[in-house]
């Protein structure tokens, strides 16, 4: 049995890491790139715009998106490997020329911008080397830029106060190191009157930090380690995941809301299934007579019946006050306004009033289809061979239907609950949606709403983890109801 | 029963037989020939249209015009309008000479080539007739041109549609009108009323069911392909490539569907074909284990080893002997997905994560839940969205009986 459980468990790795690239991939499908960004803040495309302008807005990005990792290679960072020479022909690229497309200029001057600190050590190469004078401007602008590291909040949390100042004044400090160059048709050249002293400074800067920016010792960890992947997951299971738009980190926000649509999906799994077996046996034993066939005529329409329609119509028959009356249920959320000062009783019977109907919805939409599943499963059974050797044998028929065939259904029952269970997973963002309900669902679609990337990351990270827990659930329920399985696992 | 039957007619009897099969063809069929002839049911130009000048039809005019119906998806519906009595026609005439598969194949051919030709700028893109009402804002201007030309002596006759509105375009002053209120614009009646915005609900809802089989039919057809491919790959060669893509199947099973395509379309512009796309794309898991599972029961029968002695190629043998043997249980779990696409996509505009200016039924019943005081914001598109899932699902259940033989009830 556990060997049975640590195999399942060992299996939800796999799919676990599976579903968190999926939506690490979907994430970097949005990644707005940086070009895009600028075109957005520059208010059109394929304007001629100014280095300097653009610096400021690279430094804005970086501010912005750095912890979200999208400077960052999404899989595999092979930027410690960069060249002096490949660096010196991506610089003359971004040089203006005639018929070079200003958008596709400004696409390779931002990409080099933001290829971070590896790119510091064979940019101070350049400007150190007098055969390339007219790349020394266009070279300490990237370099300012690579060597810009902007504090997050979660960096405040991680680092030093002594390591937040250096990097603070080295960010004043790579600023002041850009020599002014003019980029025309005709080619970079360095306009800079303090051109040599400038260097002289880039080439100290470099002395003093070529630690923190050395390459030979980083780039081979990095290749794997420094990427949007690791940097993302890192903040995820780190529980840094900051949500730039809400200004807070994203499990504080889902802290609050995911006990909620915990207790509901639990209470309505509980429900269906305590109302779909019964139900379903009932139907099935009674084959053929009116109240059969009514049950499954009624389930199959239920079951058609979309659960956005149902709770729309909820809301409006018993939830709005009319010139009749008030409304029997209240249409927002889970507890009233002033729940903090209710007795507890009354809280909870507060609760239920505003639960009522929120579950009743999560509910239906399982159950007509499990108790489908139970009647037709239950009719197999009650068809099977061995149950016309119980009966032959003269057990009764309560012995026979409870004892022998409904033990065999449990099994197929949970297989498909567990299926089903994924299936059904979305429809708690809908009523989450419908009632107000201040959960994980209708916080994903707020995030969704909102283009909330790190947001949605963590809700939906957070969901999926609490569907793994209702399959590995259903496993062991399936070790318990079928000896088979124990058998084999030992 | 003597005469001798093809087991295709025999499994269309058997079909034909099961209860609610009827009503449910009876009704998807409606919902086609709404979806197919919504411009002739809603539209605000006249079918007909006489004034001193002499007779015109300004809707023929409009239903090719590229500018009058800019989704991409409009003007094949509005082709099929000719084209669909054609095909039935000679479906019904050519039925004895040439096999049902060539004809159905066919005409799902001549469909895909004539949306790609829809896609291609060659039909008229003009300004296109105008409804006297479309300047707007339109009250004092329609009713100077329908007097002035009341005082000239020729009022011109016109024949409008049943739902005389645009689709596309909100009415000023008639923000939820209740139904059979009078547009003060056109001075034509609301037969369901208006939403928020000021659109006729009863032309949007027409045109609704247009995007909804759209939907179904592409989300199901991406996902079928997929799946099969991925499931029939899987199944025929086994190893290393099966274990592999057991676990990407897997993985996309523990994936809820609804939460995936949520999680994708929140990450781009949206629009229709985008989510079509998204749905076909995240929906093929199920397929895929299904398809593998009936490989690998059929890729030791006797025919599929025939077909090796033979020395058919591998691509040939999984689909052109094996995938045609295990196509009944893909019907059935197609009929299922095209009901399961419509609710994601209902869905999803319901929580206001449709496409904006695509007349969905889910967006407007999230109307309906924003303006709770108003019935038929709530029920007229529910009970579409209801009616349609039912008529799918009594076929899908209606083909698993025929067609699954361990079923037997």
């Amino acid at each position: 049995m556990i060997a049975y459980i640590l195999r399942r468990l060992l299996w939800m790795i796999p799919t676990f890491l599976g579903i968190l690239m999926i939506t690490f991939g979907v994430m970097r499908l949005q990644s707005n790139s940086l070009s895009q960004e600028m075109e957005k803040a520059s208010g059109g495309e394929g304007g001629v715009m100014d280095a300097k302008l653009m610096a400021t807005g690279v430094e804005n990005y970086l501010a912005r998106f750095r912890s979200t990792g999208l400077d960052l290679p999404a899989l595999v960072n092979l930027r410690g490997f960069t060249t002096k020479e490949k660096v010196v022909d991506k610089l003359r690229r971004t040089a203006r020329g005639p018929g070079v497309s200003e958008h596709r200029r400004n696409r390779l001057e931002t990409d080099l911008w933001l290829e971070g600190h590896f790119l510091v050590e064979p940019l101070a190469q350049i400007i150190a080397d007098d055969a390339l004078a007219e790349l020394h401007g266009p070279a300490s602008l990237a370099l300012s830029l690579c060597a810009y590291y902007p504090l997050n909040p979660d960096d405040l949390k991680r680092l030093s106060q002594e390591e937040q100042r250096r990097r603070q004044t080295r960010n004043f400090e790579v600023r002041s190191l850009r020599i002014d160059y003019v980029n025309t048709e005709k080619g970079f050249s360095t306009t800079d009157t303090d051109g040599a002293k400038k260097r002289a400074t880039v080439a100290e800067f470099w002395k003093r930090n070529a630690d923190s920016f050395s390459r030979s010792s980083q780039r081979w960890g990095a290749i794997l380690g420094e990427t949007g992947f690791c940097e993302v997951m890192g903040k995820l299971f780190t529980g840094n995941l900051f949500s730039v738009k809400r200004k807070e980190y994203v499990f504080n926000v889902i802290s609050d809301r995911w006990k909620v649509s915990f207790t509901i999906n639990l209470l309505s799994i509980i429900i269906a299934w305590c109302i779909s077996v019964p139900l379903g046996i009932r139907s099935a034993r009674r084959i053929g007579t009116i109240e059969d066939q009514v049950t499954t005529n009624a389930l199959f329409l239920l079951w058609s019946l979309p659960s956005f329609f149902i709770g729309t119509l909820l809301l409006h028959h018993l939830c709005t006050d009319t010139a009749s009356g008030r409304a029997w249920f209240p249409n927002r959320g889970l507890s009233s306004q002033d729940a903090l000062w209710m007795s507890t009783p009354r809280y909870l019977l507060d609760l239920a009033w505003h639960g009522f109907l929120p579950l009743s919805v999560l509910c239906y939409a399982s159950f007509t289809s499990l108790s489908r599943y139970m009647r037709a499963d239950m009719l197999e059974q009650l068809r099977s061979d061995y149950v016309r050797t119980a009966r032959a044998k003269g057990a009764d028929e309560d012995h026979v239907v409870y004892r022998h065939a409904l033990r065999n259904s449990m099994v197929t029952m949970i297989t498909l609950g567990a299926g089903l269970l994924s299936e059904l997973f979305g429809g708690f963002v809908i009523v989450e949606y419908i009632f107000s309900i201040p959960g994980l669902g209708s916080l994903l679609v707020e995030a969704a709403r909102e283009q909330d990337a790190p947001l949605i990351m963590g809700s939906t990270v957070i969901s999926v983890g609490l569907l793994l827990v209702g399959i590995l659930i259903a496993d062991v329920l399936y070790a318990v109801v079928d000896p088979r399985v124990r058998s084999r696992y030992g | 029963m003597d005469k001798a039957r093809s087991p295709l007619a025999m499994a269309m009897r058997r079909f034909i037989c099961v209860r609610g099969v009827v009503p449910g063809l009876i009704l998807l069929s409606g919902f086609v020939l709404v979806a197919i002839y919504a411009p002739l049911i809603a539209s605000e130009s006249a079918l007909l249209w006489i004034d001193k000048d002499g007779w015109s039809l300004p809707l023929l005019h409009e239903l090719f015009n590229r500018r009058s119906y800019p989704q991409r998806h409009d003007l094949l519906f509005n082709l099929l309008i000719i084209l669909a009595p054609l095909i039935i026609i000679s479906v019904l005439v050519l039925r004895r000479r040439l096999g049902a598969g060539f004809l159905l194949m066919s005409s799902i051919g001549m469909v895909l080539a004539i949306w790609v030709a829809c896609q291609l700028p060659i039909l008229p893109s003009h300004e296109g007739w105008r409804a006297p009402w479309r300047d707007r804002p339109g009250d004092a201007h329609t009713i100077r041109v329908w007097t002035a030309a009341a005082e000239q002596g020729t009022p011109p006759k016109a024949v409008f549609p049943l739902v005389p509105h645009r689709y596309d375009a909100p009415y000023e002053g008639a923000i939820l009108k209740a139904p059979m209120r009078v547009n003060p614009v056109t001075r034509h009646r609301f037969l369901l009323g208006t939403d928020s915005i000021g659109f006729d609900v009863l032309a949007r809802m027409v045109f609704g069911a247009r995007i909804s089989l759209t939907i179904g039919l592409v989300a199901t057809a991406i996902a079928m392909g997929i799946g099969s491919i991925l499931g029939a790959v899987s199944g025929y060669f086994g190893g290393w490539t099966d274990l592999v893509l057991q676990r990407l199947v897997e993985i996309m099973m523990c994936f809820p569907t609804f939460i995936l395509v949520l999680v994708v379309i929140s990450m781009f512009d949206r629009n229709i074909f985008l989510i079509m796309g998204v749905i076909g794309l995240t929906g093929w898991a199920g397929t895929a284990r299904l398809v593998r599972g009936e490989f690998l029961s059929q890729s030791v029968r006797d025919y599929v080893l025939a077909a090796e002695a033979l020395g058919l190629s591998r691509t040939r043998i999984m689909f052109r002997h094996i995938l045609p043997n295990s196509m009944s249980p893909l019907l059935i779990t197609a009929t299922f997905m095209i009901a399961g696409s419509i609710f994601t996509e209902s869905g999803l505009a319901f929580l206001g994560l449709g496409d904006p200016i695509a007349p969905s039924w889910g967006q407007m019943l999230n109307q309906g839940r924003e303006n709770l005081h108003y019935a038929w914001l709530i029920y007229v598109p529910g009970l579409a969205v209801f009616l349609l899932l039912t008529s799918l699902n009594l076929i899908g259940n209606g083909l698993r009986e025929a067609l699954d033989p361990k079923s037997t009830s």
